[in-house]
């Protein structure tokens, strides 16, 4: 039996004794990496858009837009619009999560006017007649230092007239 | 302050890999590990800069990866259990000649890479080795019989 190298103690880098549990440690670790890529997979970090909608008698409306973003990424929110009834002054309100730590890069169509209204962005979208379809898109691009969870609530109006409601959330990795 | 931070979670994420994914993916730099490399020199920055192209920007990111690097050195340097954690230890692979099968296996070594590590060595038989040891570095050590 050879006289082991300086520094090398035989039961425990030779026989691995106390060291049995290194590669299972080390399994688990990379499954949680591959865990972690798996929920990136089926979008838990962003950001495959999502639709929620609210529908009242005058009108319908419905949201897709992702439902989790991340840090410096571009997405857009989709606005339609059903007229059931014809609205004279419809008008979009979003609360201000919708743009704190965002960057608005676009709203296509250009509203007819904007204003603030309690804190909230107000687009008037003009007149809706009954039947009407009405699709706005507005794109976004996250602050990379905006991180958390928010509600997002977007109230349709006629005037100053609340016609339907949406919350939803929106989660922003870093 | 959020820079700061990012550079710190990218150098615990880095370290934290390199430590999973074994010792044999660091043992060797061929050009797919060289490419690779440079891409994840890439994704890091990209996450820890971000669209901060500014001087500062560079003197706090690198310097938090700096100062990290020598808490990283001085915890190695300072405590034995630490240097284990941070550092990893040695395996003996061969002893006296004879292959330890199980201490390759749970480093995912091949035999043939054990001889060819041995022939980068100037030795042409494993027989001839009295030690192989794998270093926490990944590289293998030989000592030749006498």
């Amino acid at each position: 039996m050879a006289d082991q190298p300086d520094g090398i103690v035989l039961r425990r880098h030779r026989d691995l004794e106390g060291r049995f549990w290194g590669p299972w440690l080390r399994r688990a670790l990379l499954a949680l990496v591959a865990l972690v890529a798996v929920l990136a997979l089926v979008g838990v970090f962003g950001q495959p858009p999502s639709t929620t909608s609210a529908e009242a008698a005058p009108a319908r409306m419905a949201i897709s837009a992702p439902g989790a973003v991340r840090g410096g990424l571009l997405y857009q929110a989709r606005f339609e619009i059903r007229a059931n009834d014809a609205l004279n002054d419809a008008t979009l309100v979003l609360n201000p999560a919708w743009l704190d730590g965002m960057t608005v890069n676009t709203i296509e169509p250009s509203p007819v006017s904007q204003a603030s209204r309690n804190g909230s962005l107000a687009l008037s979208l003009g007149h809706l007649p009954a039947g009407a379809r009405y699709v706005l898109f507005m794109e976004f691009q996250v602050n990379p230092t905006t991180v958390g969870s928010r509600t997002l609530r977007a109230e349709l109006d006629d005037g100053e007239q609340s016609v339907l409601t949406i919350s939803r959330r929106l989660r922003i990795f870093p | 302050m959020d820079i700061v931070v990012r550079a710190a979670f990218a150098f615990a994420f880095v370290f934290f890999l390199t430590r999973i994914v074994g010792r044999r993916e660091l043992s060797s730099l061929e050009p797919f590990d060289l490419i690779m490399l440079i891409v994840l020199g890439d994704l890091v920055q990209q996450g820890v800069t971000q669209s901060d192209y500014s001087v500062t920007g560079l003197v706090l990111a690198a310097g938090t990866i700096a100062l990290l690097q020598v808490a990283v050195s001085y915890l190695n340097y300072r405590f034995r259990r630490v240097r284990q954690v941070l550092a990893g230890e040695p395996i003996v692979l061969i002893e006296d000649g004879r292959v330890l099968e199980a201490n390759l296996a749970r480093e995912r070594l091949t035999r043939g890479e054990l001889e060819e590590g041995a022939r980068q060595s100037q030795l042409d038989s494993l027989e001839k080795v009295r030690w192989a040891v794998l270093e926490s570095s990944g590289q293998i050590s030989f000592i030749p019989k006498q």
